[in-house]
């Protein structure tokens, strides 16, 4: 049974795009209307691969890895393939995305229920699916670097949806392009990758850049690469993912995709868009772990996000921007567990953070509404479960504390857990002193919230069961962080500290650099060469002179070869029309005659040319 | 000595004559006769196979037997369209049929 | 050197019948051609029985030498015109000529195909040497082949007869109404 569904994995993969075709087409040729259909298939669609992907992970053994390709695209010896690479991370991945967006689609439907054209909203979620999982279980680069690029496109499709709103469109333009810097840096080292493969590698298999001969081929690389080489691809494989995991120079745009909808908020910035980089630097450890000092900088630039962003955190009055800042945070934290060769336990906060990120974003009101007391204590949970105090986020972070070795790390962790705490309770005391009130809770909203809470505690079951974690300074950080900061909203003595409150609220002026500076320097360029045109080319006599020969050769060609060659054309085709009227009489005998004398025509042609072909091969003659 | 591709070249020859009569001719009677030649090289070319290549089923009698009752059905049909056209147009002459 | 192999029967048969079928279709006077045809159906009788298979040559001489051939000549009986006289052909280029021409070509391309074609040749596959046929097998094999293999096809030729039989009578129907 189970290897059945080992197998049969593809299915989890083809589920959401079945689901998406069905839901377009059908509302496209306007099949059904009823839109429960609909809500019934996204759900199915998603709980099935839960459930498939759950069964995979309990029956594959731990160091099993099923692979299938086939080659897709064969220019002489190289080859592009595709396929399916099914191990422990890869399940893992797409339990998570599927559970995650199972709760997030059963919030939706109560959430996009007066919303116009919500089933379009459906099948990009179920598309958006797709391409998460496709991308998990892709068996080498290439296949990954497509379905990097389809889950840009559709987070673009997805920010955008109210794409009539001028501002909501503009920010979701923005994130594309900000993650076109790293899908760039991506296919670069792709390319330099194959290129060392295909120059120095004697084994065919290798060009593919398969993740099963990864170890193989990062040696390789390793040995015929000089330093700045290898240097340069892994930078490029880094950028890639700093950017898709809004790290430390690219962390602006995570802000911009908080213009979406809620639901979609929720998906991308806990299981989905933002776990790509975390994945493709567990993909390709094999590559950095060749020199220490890369590690050592993917960890480095883990905890300057970390702290930078919580910083941010600290400052900001919205809850929406302080959670998009702390996704940032914890994203470097795990970064710094990968960094430091820490992989479980980076796998595990990965999947903590999923569930209590997404909890924490589904408890947020709608625009234009005030908290109600039950939303307020499950945001109060969540808050507790991210700052390291509550079920599964207590584990998973001591299991991250343990990859913390000198001193320094363990300094810096504190001071993060301790910011962690700080902000998330700052903006639940913020938001409780605006007032709450009591709503009539929504049913469905409230299921998925409770869904999520529950996942959150099986996984802390698990943790608690197979892991061994004790508690130590980031819990007691935390801890005294909620104290503080309830002293301090008792003293109503929150300070402006000077400098540091408008740099951090701004998000350190990056946001404000890269729009104002660089679209100025951009400008100033086209300027000069504008200039360049018209004040020195327009007087450089040769350039002048060449200009108008051209246009006098260009009108000479016009007026006598141009003319007749339309005439050509006119005349050409009245001779044809005419042949065409001949061709119509309508005598069948006729149509029968041409026939039979085409066919003539054609086996002759045929005859004629395989003979000559086959006289200079020196095949047919005697 | 006569071999399988004699055979082969007379039921090639009565289809191309079939084929050319069919094109050429203006009686009406005249293109269904050369039709009925093209089903009747047809049918010794499949015999011709049925004798020298399979000595068992003989399933190439069994096809040109339904080609020659098919043949038959044919020739029905065509000669009642031929005499719908005639009592319409009050000619033979193929040319005279000629207005799709 | 049975009559299967024997060019002492085949080629003269083989002339006259390309030309009979070649005077068929050049005969200005019908029925002259429809005689034609007649001998032309009867020589392919005949090489049928001669190629070793009876009941097709029976059934070739009763329907296309018999059957057809009269209602042929009863609907140009009933439809012989002599008041319009025949028109002249196309002047200049000869359409007929021209379609010899081109049925020249395609039949040396099929020969040529044919000859040059080294198909792997199956077991069974027997080129030049003819089978010696058993009259009982032969018929047994009829017996299986239309009852057994390929009764679909048999009911569905009897199904096309009765259709066509009854299409042209509700035909006949239609037209005095």
């Amino acid at each position: 049974m189970t290897d059945i569904i080992l197998n049969n994995i593809y299915i989890i993969l083809l589920l959401p795009l079945w689901v998406f075709l069905i839901i377009m087409l059908g509302r496209f040729f306007s099949v059904y209307v009823n839109k429960s259909i609909i809500y019934v298939l996204t759900l199915g669609a998603s709980i099935l691969g839960a459930i498939l992907s759950g069964v995979g992970l309990y029956s594959l053994n731990s160091d099993k890895i099923l692979e299938t390709s086939f080659p897709f695209i064969k220019i002489n010896h190289f080859i592009i393939e595709c396929g399916l690479h099914v191990d422990k991370i890869s399940l893992i991945f797409a339990l998570v995305l599927f559970v995650v967006s199972f709760f997030v689609q059963l919030f939706s439907i109560s959430y996009m229920k007066d919303e116009k054209k919500n089933y379009r909203f459906f099948a990009l979620l179920n598309l958006f699916n797709f391409t998460m999982a496709g991308l998990f279980f892709s068996p080498n680069l290439f296949q990954t670097y497509f379905f990097w690029e389809l889950v840009g496109v559709i987070s673009y499709l997805l920010i955008g949806f109210e794409y009539k709103n001028p501002v909501k469109s503009l920010a979701s333009k923005k994130v594309f392009i900000i993650n076109r810097i790293g899908d760039t840096a991506f296919v670069a080292g792709i390319i330099m990758c194959s290129y060392f493969m295909f120059s120095y590698s004697n084994n065919i298999n290798f060009t593919t850049l398969s993740y099963v001969d990864m170890n193989a081929i990062s040696t390789l690389i390793y040995a015929y690469t000089s330093t700045p080489a290898f240097w340069g691809i892994c930078l490029l494989f880094i950028i890639a993912a700093l950017v898709k995991s809004a790290q430390v120079p690219f962390y602006t745009w995570l802000q911009d995709a908080m213009e979406a909808k809620l639901p979609v908020s929720a998906l991308l910035h806990s299981a989905t868009m933002v776990a790509l980089g975390v994945f493709i630097i567990l993909r390709l450890i094999p590559l950095f772990m060749l020199e220490s000092g890369i590690l050592k900088l993917i960890a480095v630039f883990g905890i300057l996000t970390a702290f930078i962003c919580s910083l941010c955190a600290a400052s900001q009055n919205h809850p929406k921007k302080v959670l998009a800042y702390s996704t940032s945070a914890q994203l470097g934290l795990m970064f710094f567990a990968l960094g430091a060769l820490n992989i479980k336990a980076a796998v595990a906060f990965f999947v903590a953070h999923a569930v209590i990120k997404s909890m924490l974003f589904l408890t947020l009101p709608r625009e234009n509404e005030k908290w109600s007391y039950v939303n307020f204590t499950a945001f109060l949970i969540g808050g507790l479960a991210l700052s390291g105090m509550l079920l599964s986020g207590v584990a998973s972070k001591e299991l991250i504390f343990t990859s913390c070795k000198s001193g320094l790390s363990i300094t810096a962790f504190s001071i993060i857990s301790f910011l962690t705490a700080f902000y998330i309770f700052r903006i639940a005391l913020k938001i409780a002193s605006e007032g709450l009130e009591k709503v009539q809770p929504r049913v469905i909203e409230l299921l998925a919230i409770i869904g999520l809470f529950i996942a959150n505690i099986l996984l802390y079951v698990y943790l608690w069961k197979y892991t061994s974690y004790k508690v130590a300074e980031p819990f007691w950080a935390a801890l005294t962080a909620w104290v503080c900061t309830y002293i301090l909203f008792i003293k109503n003595a929150f300070w402006k500290v000077p400098v540091l409150y408008p740099l951090t609220y701004n998000g350190f002026y990056l946001d404000n650099f890269y729009t104002n500076k660089i679209t100025k320097i951009y400008e100033k360029c086209c300027q000069i060469l504008g200039k360049f045109d018209s004040k020195v080319l327009t007087n450089y006599k040769p350039t002048v002179f060449v200009a108008k020969t051209g246009v006098r050769v260009t009108k000479w060609v016009e007026t006598n070869i141009m003319n007749g060659a339309v005439l050509l054309v006119q005349k050409f085709s009245n001779f044809l029309s005419k042949l065409d009227l001949r061709l119509q009489s309508g005598n069948i005998q006729k149509y029968n005659a041409y026939a039979f004398i085409i066919i003539t025509i054609i086996i002759s042609l045929l005859l004629i040319t395989y003979t000559t072909i086959l006289l200079n091969l020196g095949v047919g003659g005697e | 000595m006569i071999t399988m591709y004699h055979y082969l070249f007379l039921g090639l020859v009565l289809f191309v004559i079939g084929m050319i009569g069919a094109v050429v001719s203006r009686h009406v009677i005249k293109m269904l006769i050369s039709i009925e030649f093209i089903l009747t090289g047809v049918n010794i070319n499949f015999i011709t196979f049925g004798t020298f290549c399979d000595g068992i089923k003989f399933d190439g009698y069994i096809m040109s037997l339904f080609y020659v009752a098919v043949g038959a059905v044919e020739l029905a049909v065509a000669l009642y369209i031929f005499y719908l056209m005639y009592h319409k147009n009050k000619s033979e002459n193929v040319e005279d049929y000629g207005d799709l | 050197m049975n009559g299967l192999t024997n060019p002492i029967v085949f080629y003269p048969a083989c002339v006259v019948m390309i030309l009979f079928a070649l005077m068929t279709i050049n005969f200005k006077n019908i029925f002259y051609s429809l005689i034609s045809a007649i001998i032309v159906f009867f020589l392919a009788g005949m090489f049928f029985y001669v190629l070793g298979s009876e009941y097709n040559a029976i059934a070739q001489v009763l329907i296309y030498g018999i059957a057809v051939p009269v209602i042929l000549g009863l609907s140009i009986m009933f439809t012989e015109n002599k008041a319009k006289p025949e028109k002249n052909t196309e002047k200049g280029f000869n359409f007929k000529y021209f379609m010899y021409l081109v049925g020249g070509v395609f039949v040396l391309a099929i020969i040529y195909i044919v000859m040059t074609s080294n198909v792997v040749v199956p077991d069974g596959f027997n080129l030049t040497g003819c089978i010696c046929q058993n009259p009982h097998s032969i018929l047994s094999a009829f017996g299986e082949g239309i009852f057994l293999k390929y009764i679909w096809a048999f009911e569905i030729v009897a199904i096309i007869l009765t259709i066509i039989v009854a299409g042209l009578t509700l035909f006949k129907k239609g037209g005095k109404s």
